[in-house]
């Protein structure tokens, strides 16, 4: 249990790390399923090890807005930007930002340890550091690119390390908070979608990163 | 002693004969996979035979080396599959001489004197397919090395026939989260050094686009014979380390018995099979990448196995 | 009781707004009525004798509750909600006829929906008692308010509604991290109740190391959101391309209820050896106040003159905070007062400028008093009023917090403090004094006056901001003692 765990959060790094590295928005998009996904099923163990019928139904709630209602949501309102638009100039190169990452990865795990050592769990060994490793990528997704639909990515990755690190350290958080949190994803998500779709309404494109209209002169 | 000689020059004679017959299958599934008759597959016996048979031209310009390459190019492999496990799960008699590290470095000699052949004859598209080899080979070197540490982290040997053990004993080990990015990273390794797609398209016949194949070009007669075959037995190596050593343990012969090593020539291929299906399938669905994004393929790598020695340092 | 209706009024005015009917005017109506009657009961709330520092009304088992602290914040968003609802009356019928995009009556019932969701949540924040629901609302006030920001829908409203909700979402996410955190630490004392109250009796049982790290994402995560430098760098964008009433909530309200977290751990933070709070407040609370202050001498834009000095005064609060001690307590519960009625007021005088001269940079508006008295003298007031000049609340506030720090030795942070503020002040002076006294611009023909609305909006926003400056009535002095008394216990 404590491998596949432990194998579940090694893909969901990779995955972060598949979210700074992808050009494609739909690759982006599929990879976040996959992200949501393997976020369940760390969820889904962890809660048969503690058995906590509780965390099953976050990794229900997570696989239902995460996993199907999001991407189903985005997908339809913002068709055209998912297969059309790539994104040719990040802030660094790939390489660049890929080797940034590494460097997080290997940060947030020194920035936790002082926590590790309170709780000798096995699962809380990778939880922790990969959510926060998780949540570290995700911010700098959103600061490396370019595009909308990256960024919103990105936001969401954070959450989803948050999450990650949540399921282990925070198994039994009262059920009205998780669904909120659940909620409240969603929302990020829908409204980012239609501040999106403005966006390219008014501008005709969707590149936000290139929009410095505002700035102290 | 005698026998484990024996079982050595049997597994050098599985490489030589079989690596042709597993580019066949290759080849022949994955133009069926595209829907096309492609070729059968002995074809391959059948180009290697016929070259034997035919003139050699050699360049007046050219050197030594030219002349000297295919050799290497042939033996390479050779070397390598003494140190190897190809049938047995145990050492066999040379198996002594050289851990995984010193198949990498002799696999990379062979490379090394096909580059400088390449040059040699002063063939334009020789150097630049030269150039750009030099280029891959310089993006995967530092990742074969970083799996190969990471290997090595994990089961404290580079002696391939420790790891294999070491991954699966106890069984909950073949699912750790590093096994699985190492193999993830070999994976990519393995495509970009047999110039596959997305790194290279092995079956372009255009010069200006060519990788590993333009350095091939200028060979005829028994030297494009031994390289050719030489190229084959290189990618059968690969793949034995790979799935032998890091994926795929099981299946090879354990004890000093006769039979259970022919029982593990099939077993063997049957693996090889396996995997090939997958290969063709990541071949067929992605399309060659641009010379300057290989950088990025490499380095996803590169961080995909230091991620791994990470999460093997975390969960330690 | 009480807690429940304050939340209840604004769904209920939401649902009214969203009523297809012919124009806007039902729920403009109905949103001032629900703001005023927001502002009713919660001022009975907060002037109730059964409040305390400590305690106060629960409601649902719990789920909500009330002590000093979250009264004064609650009457503090009620009557921004209900001011800037009175001024937004004025600001849309203009905005109808006089600006270039052409609006649609839905367009208005939605802004008044999203204005009342956007209150809901700013309600929401002080009175919910779980720290996980907590986070929820703080982050449903980013998510409610994208498109107030982006009303006007230009590329610039746009930019900046799209800053405004990826940093400040970026933030939550780090500041989750950090509620959990607390969480989990709340949990190994064998606590299950994850409330305020919970919290600070847990605290002094608690392993340090949880404390820390949970106060450093949460200062970081909801640093972002009440525009701590360097952090900062989507708030003048936000609060100055929103529409002016939007900016008075923004500016006025949202970010104090980011503090409002960070100020409620200070406590707990003082419970183990070497209070480590202190030094990081103080830290980050000089830097957004000194880069404050030099930003704000060299902006082109008014409304993104009163953004920066938001950012000024998120510091100084901080600074208060961290200086600890009553009396810089009570310094910091008076700074966030007066930084909440006269930043909503600045950021009506503001509207009121745009309104009757349909510009927003500085260099454009010259002699205002001239052209219109009123909104010129109302700017003119702002001005002061923010800057911190007597006899404002501004000055009184700032004020005891330098009385409290040098009484407690910290020489040399007030000596930065004061020199950043003065700086500011020049900054300010000299932008406002152009603009209300210079010599008015040829070309600037004379726009209509300000709509009634506004003009009442002013006049209700401008008393506490003169009061306060004069006296402190009794029942507000001792509600602020409650706040400060929980802040410091």
């Amino acid at each position: 249990m404590i491998q596949v765990n432990a194998l579940a959060g090694g893909l969901f790094i990779l995955t972060v790390f598949g979210i700074v590295a992808m050009r494609q928005v739909i690759g982006i998009l599929r990879l976040f399923v996959a992200q949501s996904i393997l976020l369940a099923g760390s969820a889904c163990i962890l809660g048969y090890e503690y058995s906590s019928i509780h965390l099953f139904v976050v990794a229900g709630i997570t696989v239902f807005t995460k996993a199907f209602l999001i991407p189903w949501l985005l997908y339809h309102m913002l068709t055209h930007e998912i297969h059309a638009r790539r994104e040719i100039t990040q802030v660094f190169n790939i390489p660049v930002s890929l080797f940034i990452s590494a460097g997080l990865v290997i940060c947030s795990y020194f920035m936790v340890r002082p926590l590790l050592n309170t709780d000798p769990s096995a699962f809380l060994r990778v939880n922790l550091p990969i959510g926060v490793a998780g949540l570290f990528i995700g911010g700098y997704a959103v600061i490396a690119r370019r595009e909308a639909l990256p960024q919103l990515f990105g936001i969401l990755t954070m959450e989803n390390g948050a999450f990650l690190a949540g399921a282990c350290i925070a198994p039994n958080l009262p059920l009205m908070a998780e669904l909120a949190a659940a909620f409240d994803v969603l929302i990020i998500a829908l409204v980012v979608g239609l501040l999106t779709r403005s966006i390219n309404k008014r501008t005709g494109t969707t590149l936000v990163g290139r929009m410095t209209r505002l700035k102290e002169e | 002693m005698a026998q484990k000689i024996i079982f050595n020059i049997i597994q050098v004679l599985v490489v030589m004969i079989f690596s042709p017959l597993v580019k066949g299958v290759f080849d022949r599934l994955k133009e069926r996979v595209q829907s096309k008759q492609g070729p059968g597959i002995f074809q391959p016996y059948r180009d290697i035979f016929k070259l034997f048979h035919k003139d050699e031209i050699i360049s007046e310009e050219s050197s030594w080396i030219f002349r000297f390459t295919p050799y290497m190019v042939f033996t390479a492999p050779i070397f390598v599959t003494l140190l190897i496990p190809v049938l047995t799960s145990y050492p066999l008699f040379f198996a002594f001489m050289g851990d995984m590290l010193a198949g990498g470095s002799i696999l990379a000699l062979g490379g090394f004197f096909a580059t400088l052949a390449a040059i040699d004859t002063g063939n334009p598209y020789g150097a630049m397919g030269a150039s750009r080899t030099r280029m891959v080979g310089f993006l995967a070197e530092p990742v074969f090395m970083i799996v190969f540490f990471t290997v090595s982290f994990v089961a404290g040997s580079t002696i391939p026939y420790i790891v294999q053990q070491a991954w699966v004993t106890p069984i909950a080990n073949f699912f750790a989260p590093a096994h699985v990015l190492v193999m993830l990273a070999f994976l990519m390794l393995i495509i970009a050094e047999n110039g596959r797609i997305p790194v290279d398209n092995p079956s372009g016949h255009f010069e200006l686009a060519m990788i590993d194949e333009s350095k091939g070009l200028e060979y005829s007669g028994r030297g494009a014979a031994l390289m050719k075959w030489g190229g084959c037995m290189k990618f059968f190596v690969l793949l034995c380390i790979f799935l032998n050593v890091l994926v795929c343990p099981w299946g090879l012969a354990t004890t000093g018995s006769f039979f259970e090593l022919l029982l593990a020539i099939p077993l063997v291929l049957l693996k090889m099979l396996g995997f090939i299906v997958i290969l063709v399938v990541i071949e067929s669905s992605l399309s060659k990448l641009r010379l300057f994004r290989i950088s990025e393929f490499m380095v996803a790598a590169f961080v995909t196995s230091v991620v791994a020695v990470v999460i093997q340092l975390i969960e330690l | 009781m009480e807690l429940f209706i304050i939340l209840l009024i604004p769904v209920i005015v939401t649902f009214v707004c969203i009523i297809p009917v012919k124009g806007y005017m039902l729920s403009a109506r109905a949103t001032i009525i629900g703001s005023f009657a927001v502002l009713v009961v919660s001022s009975s709330m907060a002037f109730a004798p059964g409040l305390s520092a400590h305690g106060g009304p629960i409601a649902f088992g719990g789920w909500l509750f009330c002590d000093g602290f979250s009264a004064l914040i609650v009457l503090l968003v009620s009557f921004v909600g209900f001011t800037a609802s009175l001024f937004s009356l004025g600001y849309m019928k203009r905005m109808e006829t006089e600006m270039e995009t052409e609006y649609e009556p839905g367009q208005f019932r939605i802004y008044y929906a999203l204005y009342n969701l956007f209150l809901l949540s700013m309600l929401a924040v002080p009175i919910f008692s779980n720290v996980a629901l907590v986070w929820i609302a703080v982050e449903l006030t980013t998510l409610l308010s994208v498109f107030l920001v982006g009303f006007e829908n230009s590329s610039e409203a746009l930019e900046a509604a799209w800053k405004y909700v990826v940093l400040t979402c970026m933030g939550a996410a780090i500041a989750l991290v950090g509620v959990l955190i607390l969480y989990w630490g709340l949990r190994l004392t064998g606590t299950d109740q994850f409330t305020w109250s919970q919290l600070f009796h847990a605290a002094p049982k608690m392993q340090p190391v949880f404390l820390k790290t949970a106060f450093l994402f949460i200062l970081i995560g909801f640093g972002t959101k009440a525009g701590l430098v360097p952090l900062h760098t989507w708030l003048p964008d936000a609060h100055s391309q929103a529409p002016s009433p939007v900016c008075a909530l923004l500016s006025g309200i949202e970010t104090t209820t980011a503090l409002y977290i960070i100020i409620r751990l200070v406590p707990l933070m003082t419970t183990i050896s070497g209070n480590m709070a202190s030094p990081w407040l103080i830290t980050f609370g000089m830097i957004s106040v000194g880069t404050a202050a030099f930003l704000l001498i060299q902006v082109k834009d008014y409304k993104r003159l009163f953004a920066f000095s938001t950012i000024e005064h998120m510091g100084i609060i901080l600074v208060a905070v961290g200086l600890a001690g009553s009396a810089a307590n009570l310094g910091a519960v008076s700074q966030i007062v007066a930084h909440t009625i006269t930043k909503s007021f600045c950021f009506f005088a503001a509207g009121a400028t745009l309104l009757v001269t349909g510009t927003r940079d500085i260099s454009r508006v010259r002699g205002l008093i001239r052209t219109s008295p009123a909104a010129g003298a109302a700017l003119l007031v702002g001005g002061f009023a923010i800057a911190g000049a007597p006899p404002f609340a501004v000055f009184v506030s700032e004020f005891s917090i330098i009385r409290a720090g040098l009484a407690a030795g910290h020489y040399l942070v007030i000596g930065g403090l004061v020199l950043f503020i003065v700086i500011a002040f020049c900054g300010i002076m000299s932008h406002i004094n152009g603009m209300v006294f210079g010599i008015p611009l040829e070309k600037t023909a004379a726009k209509p006056v300000l709509p009634a609305a506004c003009k009442f909006a002013l006049a209700i926003a401008v008393v506490p901001v003169v009061l306060f400056g004069i006296y402190y009535p009794h029942a507000i002095h001792t509600l602020m003692q409650f706040a400060a008394l929980s802040m410091g216990r």
